[in-house]
């Protein structure tokens, strides 16, 4: 067993949720055609200003506060100055010397042991351009040019990878929920980087930043496989040296990007051409108190509705389904759940498809939550529709109707269908009526094969335990 | 040939107004008065473009509230006129021609005036003679073996030889007022934020300002009220809305004018003194009241400006890189085609100025030379801030000198800074400063400025045009 300990400090970048860019009207948004989304400031012409977009700020003020830090209310922006072809000023503005938010904290739950993970900054910053790689040129998208981003960096106090993830799950939540960013590590919109160093005593060891990770789950693997490189290195008494490497998800391993260099120059100094931003008391209570509910509320609510603890975290990580589980007063919250985590979710991870841009309209989705309650249809009838339900512009009835899966409600059609299950099964109803409650459900089974799924359960099975009754 | 470009504007405002001449009159006489005087005044000429503004405008009516519909005026080569070269007289941008309009473009030709081109300046407007261009350097009007100052030199030829009646400059540290102190016409650095910077290259953003330069006051003031609008593209420019002229004529007796010791000391020339002295005899005698005062950290302006625009300039040229836009060397390596492009792009002054900048802000550096300069800087405008609350302006020549020999600076970088130690604290304080003519000296003209403080150009501009009308010089070269 190891005798170092760990210790883990770390940097997520996350591009706010903006209509804007920070620094320039351009549209922010991921997934347009490359170089759609910028203009002259973006590119960085000659005699370009940049403008400050006051959403950003907002956003910036709602992520702080979710993070418990403290709020600045007088800052500047900072010029970072390193020549780099994604960095089309060459020099990218950012909040050096006064970051909007400072000391705070995220708690995370690990099996109920509570800790507070130490934030020690929150800045804003401008995105640079996206390279793309290709063979032996590099092609340069601004699209995400001046994408508005915070920088969050925690103090060094995590110990464990497990903790690492707990925290960047936490901090997702949190973001997520107070509509900060959209959080999509596979779109950019979050990326994490871990600092990791190893000790026998209580000084920090040698510090390795591993960039980029690609998933939170990612970061937990990383964070051990660079303990362990960094140990073995120890032992054999080699020194480590301050570089930066990525991680490699297929090979499990990091890898060296490069060795760091002694103080980095990036030559800071005050952005002349935006004034100080003076945050008032007022707006910042005023936008705090626009922060939406956030994810732990509606977990309460889900757990209190019978939501298992499991399905009521799937819920919470898919903001979507629960924002669309929002917008309903009376509904059976289990029931919806059960839906949309199931068929709904499988439908649209298959077609990577937003719950927001099918056509499942609000009054489609409670009817079919009620007919399921009502046991009207099934989950099994549900199943076969739902492709056309999420793509149709068709209200419920009339598909089932198309589909024929309208059910059998006549009695007498019903009752024609028992009487043939029950002749077929003389053994098994001898032995319901010797006591055999079991075999009630083996009869009602046959029921709906026998209807092809199409009568209502509800009412077959209150006609079925009549009918054996009268065997008796 | 007719001669209506040295008329006042007024007066040919009038011509046009009782349609006498046609604004494509005043482009043609301009374009010939451009090609008979070799003064490498401007770098980009646009005869077709603006042959074809002054048809569309001979359609409309000449508003009788605008003055300066139809008159000509040029553009200093740093700012971006959409569809024309902008160079900033460097090798780096020789072939850029810029796809926007800078914010006060856009006024000017809201307004009716046309274009005629862009004008020589120093490399990114920086030197003090405009020899630092790319391109082969204007000539001073007066005397062709003097530089006519810079940056905005191109500029000011273009007013002084009356090409235009107008002109545009822009002023980091005195690059409007010294030229038009060598040139004999009248220009102004405005408040800080007083015009939009968008569209102006920057070289040090936290002074930089657009400005006007004119033949007169008057129009000086005209001008101002053109393109002095708040910017919401400019974060740092402010909304004002105010006539210039306003205080023109008014009278000036018990004016509080304020001398700073140093203007008068022995950094100044003495023939300069000479004729700045007897201006301020004359102002006595009419009953201004001057006291001679002393500034704190008066004589620290030129090693503020070295530190903050140096700094500045060198984060702010860091985008001409040879990637996007401009002059591109294609080289095997990422750090190759930096160096080549740069190395190549830019002229010796410019490259000291980013060497001297990235050495300022580095490392500790920035603490010790740059955040010292800020908080300097400050407390300087502070102590000019204090001299305002008990005088309505400050006086001192504009230059220390008359306008010297072409290629006497070459060997001396320091040597130009000298020129503007005069001039450079309007820019550390934000404050308005105007150069106006007040004499010559050996057949050149030289001038004085009149700086007041924030947002006081109409005072500035009633001082001036009072000065202007009692001295009553005739400042028409070859007229003398």
């Amino acid at each position: 067993m190891s005798n170092y300990q760990k210790t883990i400090g770390i940097e997520v970048h996350v591009e706010l949720k903006t209509k804007e860019k920070l620094f320039s009207p351009s549209i922010n948004y991921y997934g347009n055609l490359a170089n759609t989304n910028c203009n002259i400031i973006d590119l960085g012409y000659p005699g370009v200003l940049p403008t400050l977009n006051r959403e950003a700020l907002d956003l910036a003020i709602k992520g702080a506060t979710v993070l418990n830090c403290n709020i600045r209310e007088k800052m500047h922006f900072d010029r970072k100055n390193y020549f780099y072809p994604d960095n089309p000023k060459n020099f990218q503005i950012t909040e050096e010397r006064t970051p909007i938010g400072y000391e705070g904290y995220v708690e995370i739950d690990d099996d109920g042991v509570k800790k507070k993970i130490e934030i020690l900054e929150m800045h804003i910053e401008e995105d640079t351009c996206k390279s793309i790689h290709s063979k032996e040129r590099t092609l340069l998208d601004f699209n995400r040019a001046g994408v508005p981003l915070v920088e969050i960096v925690t103090k060094p106090c995590m110990h464990t990878s497990r903790e690492a993830v707990l925290y960047l799950e936490k901090l997702r939540e949190l973001l997520l929920y107070a509509g900060v960013s959209d959080c999509k590590i596979e779109e950019g919109s979050m990326r994490c980087d871990a600092n990791i160093s190893i000790s026998k005593d209580d000084n920090l060891g040698v510090k390795v930043e591993v960039k980029n990770i690609g998933s939170i789950t990612n970061v937990g693997l990383a964070i051990d496989y660079e303990a362990k490189r960094q140990e073995e290195l120890l032992e054999k008494g080699e020194k480590l040296h301050e570089e930066t490497r990525r991680y490699d998800a297929k090979l499990n391993k990091t890898i060296l990007m490069r060795v760091k260099e002694t103080g980095n120059d990036y030559r800071y100094f005050p952005e002349p051409d935006i004034p100080y931003v003076i945050l008032t008391k007022e707006h910042i209570k005023k936008v705090q108190e626009d922060i939406p509910v956030l994810a732990h509320v509606r977990r309460e609510k889900y757990l209190k509705a019978g939501i298992s603890l499991l399905n009521s975290n799937k819920l919470i990580a898919n903001k979507d389904l629960s924002d669309y589980l929002e917008e309903f007063q009376d509904i059976n919250l289990k029931t919806a759940s059960n839906l949309l985590l199931g068929d709904i979710s499988a439908y649209l991870n298959k077609n990577n498809k937003s719950i927001f841009d099918t056509k499942l309209t609000k009054d489609k989705f409670s009817l079919i939550v009620k007919k399921l309650d009502d046991s009207l249809i099934s989950n099994k009838n549900f199943k076969d529709i739902v492709v056309d339900v999420m793509e149709r512009d068709i209200d419920i009835d009339s598909l089932l109707k198309e589909k024929g899966i309208e059910n059998v409600v006549d009695d007498k059609l019903v009752l024609d269908i028992i009487n043939k299950v029950l002749n077929d099964n003389e053994k098994v109803v001898s032995d319901y009526l010797g006591g055999n409650e079991r075999s009630l459900k083996f009869l009602m089974g046959q029921v709906m094969k026998e209807s092809h799924g199409s009568v209502n359960p509800k009412i077959a099975n209150d006609l079925l335990i009549k009918e054996l009754d009268k065997r008796k | 040939m007719s001669n209506y470009l040295d008329l006042d504007i007024k007066e040919i405002h009038e011509l046009l107004v009782n349609k006498k001449i046609k604004p494509i009159d005043l482009v043609e006489e301009s374009f010939k008065r451009i090609n008979d005087n070799e003064l490498n005044a401007f770098i980009t000429l646009d005869y077709e473009g603006a042959k074809k503004r002054a048809l569309e405008l001979e359609n409309m009516e000449v508003p009788t509230d605008n003055l300066l519909f139809g008159i000509p005026i040029a553009i200093k080569d740093n700012i971006m006129v959409k569809d024309l070269k902008c160079t900033c007289a460097s090798h780096i941008l020789e072939n850029f021609v810029s796809i926007y309009d800078a914010s006060v473009v856009e006024l000017i030709k809201d307004l009716g005036m046309i274009i005629i081109g862009k004008t020589n300046m120093d490399e990114f407007a920086m030197g003090s003679t405009s020899e630092t261009s790319y391109f082969k350097a204007p000539i001073n009007p007066w005397n062709k073996n003097k530089v006519p100052g810079g940056s905005s030199g191109g500029s000011a030829v273009s007013v002084a030889a009356r090409f235009t009646p107008l002109a545009l400059g822009s002023d980091t540290g005195g690059s409007i007022r010294q030229p038009a102190s060598f040139n004999g016409i009248v220009g102004m650095k405005p408040t800080y934020g007083r015009v939009s910077r968008f569209g102006l290259v920057a070289f040090a953003s936290s002074l930089d300002q657009i400005g006007p330069m004119t033949r007169n006051v008057y129009e000086n003031a005209l001008l101002l009220n053109a393109i002095s609008k708040g910017d919401p593209k400019d974060l740092t420019s402010f909304e004002t809305d105010e006539d210039f002229t306003r205080l023109i004529g008014k009278d000036i007796k018990d004016m509080k004018i304020a001398i700073p010791n140093y203007f008068v000391s022995d950094v100044v020339d003495k023939d300069v003194l000479e004729v700045f002295n007897k201006v301020i005899e004359m102002l006595a005698s009419k009953g201004c009241k001057i006291d001679y005062v002393d500034v704190n950290h008066i004589d620290k302006a030129a090693i503020l400006y070295q530190i903050i625009a140096m700094g500045e300039a060198s984060s702010n040229l860091a985008r001409f890189d040879g990637i996007r836009y401009g002059l591109s060397l294609k080289e095997d390596t990422l750090e190759d085609l930096y160096k080549k492009t740069r190395t190549s792009g830019f002229g010796r002054e410019v490259k000291r100025r980013i060497m001297v900048g990235s050495y300022i802000l580095s490392g500790e550096n920035a603490k010790i030379y740059y955040n010292k300069a800020l908080q300097i800087r400050d407390d300087l405008k502070k102590s000019f801030e204090k001299i305002f609350e008990d005088y309505d302006l400050i006086l001192g020549p504009t230059s220390s000198r008359v306008a010297y020999d072409v290629n006497i600076n070459h060997d001396d970088p320091l040597r130009s800074f000298m020129d503007d130690i005069l001039v450079m604290h309007a820019n550390m304080g934000g404050f308005p400063s105007m150069s106006l003519p007040m004499g010559f000296i050996d057949e050149l003209p030289i001038g004085m400025q009149i700086m007041g403080k924030g947002f006081s150009e109409a005072k500035i501009y009633q001082l001036g045009s009072f000065i202007e009308k009692e001295l009553n010089l005739n400042l028409k070269v070859g007229a003398r």
